[in-house]
This record gives C-alpha cells, structure tokens and sequence, in this order.
C-alpha cells in the first residue's frame, strides 16, 4: 500500500498530505492520536520543504509491516539547497517568551511527533523519512 | 478534515474573561483570526481568554507561534490565558512549543469557566 502525492506551492496543499495520513493511517488500523501527530508532523514538513525548497514537494506514503513493529512511513521530499541537520534550530519551550521571532518549531516538532525520524539533505535533495508506529509502544 | 477555513467565534463571558471558540485549521490566517478576536474582546475589557478548540484537530507551528503572541500581549498586562478540548496532539504540541508552561488547559469549557470564575471571584 503505497501513496505519492506531487504538491505544488499553494496554500494549504499541505492539508492534503494530512488527509492521505488520516486514510492511511486509518486503515491501518491506527489510534486516532497517533493519526492526528502524524498529520501534524507531515503538515510541518510539507511547510519547512515548500518554504526553504522552494518548488513542489513530493510526499510519499506507505505501511512498512516486515519489521517487528508495524509503522507508517511517511517521506517529503524537496530539491532546495539543502541544509545541515546537525545545524537546524533546536528551540527550547524556557526560551520561548520575549524572542521577537517564534518561528522554526518544524523539525523539533517532527522529532517529538513521531517514532522515527532521519533526513538526509545535499544542495538539490533533502528527504525528510519519518515513521509513526501502528501502535503505542507496550 | 476539511478545514481551511476556520470557524470562530467570540464572547464575554463575564465582565473581564472572553471566549473565542475556533474550529477548524489554525495556520497563519487561523492564528491570526484568534489573534484579531483576543484583540478585540481585551479592548472591550477581558484580562481572561479562553480559547475552546473543540472542533480543531490539525494545527501548525506557524499558528501556534500566533497564540504565543496572545500569551505575551496578555501576560504583558498581567491577564491570563487557557484552552480547553484539546485533542491529545494539540496538547502535545503546546506542551512541546511551551504554551502550557503559561496557560491553563481544561478538559471542557464547562470545567473552565467554573475554575476561571472561581479565581476571578476569589
């Protein structure tokens, strides 16, 4: 079972990979909770790939049942300049107050979000893979 | 989950604690929505909002950063902000951006009323 979506740079198109996690995420049977964090995680990374990638995103669904634990993948994936994961803002809730900026919450949220996360980026490709288990850890 | 538009609403619940109640997506234009309606009922008076989020199941960091700006405009003049029926998702993600560090959250707009005009009396 597998979903590709190509999204153009229009507003909101990010909704439309939420809804394909909802309906994947549903029917493999997952918990309407960890349905929804998926949905906001694939939002965050739709919006960080459309912002610094610039041109339409790709985003790629499937279930992935051969390993011990059942999951959803979800892959987005942009042709940007690319960025160094290891250099990605790290924001802190203590430091929030008083920032003339709030933004650059994406990737902290993704990581907190979901089960696992990698991206690898070089100028031209970064590809976000996250993956949200079926169900809860035991 | 078709909520592009964000559905709201606003009212004063007592002389100094507003609602707003938004359903739908809080994006940049959903934050900004409940920005312009917490304007708004502060100007006619409210030191208290309460955000009811019944209704809204997909939010972004974008519109969060929004609500923190509330937060700030209302704790720079010494008012209080709370949310209530956050789906578990949401609350995560407050927790996580640190909203729930200065905000109450309730489970029912019910639970938060008596619990705001309790401290507003006491």
């Amino acid at each position: 079972m597998e979903v590709v979506l190509h999204l153009p740079v229009v507003p909101n198109v990010e909704l439309v990979a939420a809804k394909a996690v909802e309906t994947l995420g549903g029917a493999l049977g997952m918990h309407q909770t960890r349905v929804e964090a998926a949905s906001v995680a694939v939002v965050e990374a739709c919006l960080n790939a459309m912002e610094h990638g610039g041109g339409p995103v790709t985003v790629r669904l499937r279930s992935k049942n051969g390993s011990a634990r059942p999951c959803l993948v979800i892959e987005v994936e942009d042709h940007g300049k690319g960025f160094d994961p290891e250099r990605a803002p790290q924001n802190s809730p203590s430091r929030i107050l008083g920032r003339a900026s709030k933004r650059g919450w994406g990737l902290t949220l993704i990581r907190e979000l979901m089960d696992e996360v990698q991206i690898r980026s070089a100028p031209g490709k970064t590809l976000v893979y996250m993956c949200k288990y079926v169900e809860s850890a035991p | 989950m078709n909520e592009e538009q964000i559905k709201l609403s606003k009212d004063l619940l007592t002389d100094d604690i507003g609602l707003i109640a938004a359903a739908g997506y809080i994006n940049n234009e959903g934050g900004q929505a409940i920005a312009d309606a917490a304007t708004d009922l502060m100007g006619d008076g409210a030191t208290t909002l309460l955000i009811d989020l019944k209704g809204t199941r997909i939010i972004n960091s974008i519109g969060v950063s929004i609500l923190l700006e509330i937060l700030e405009k209302l704790l720079d003049e010494q008012g209080r902000l709370a949310f209530c029926n956050l789906t578990p998702t949401i609350s995560k993600t407050f927790e996580i951006m640190g909203l729930v560090q200065y905000a109450a959250v309730y489970p029912s707009r019910e639970v938060a009323r008596a619990a705001l005009e309790g401290d507003v009396t006491s």
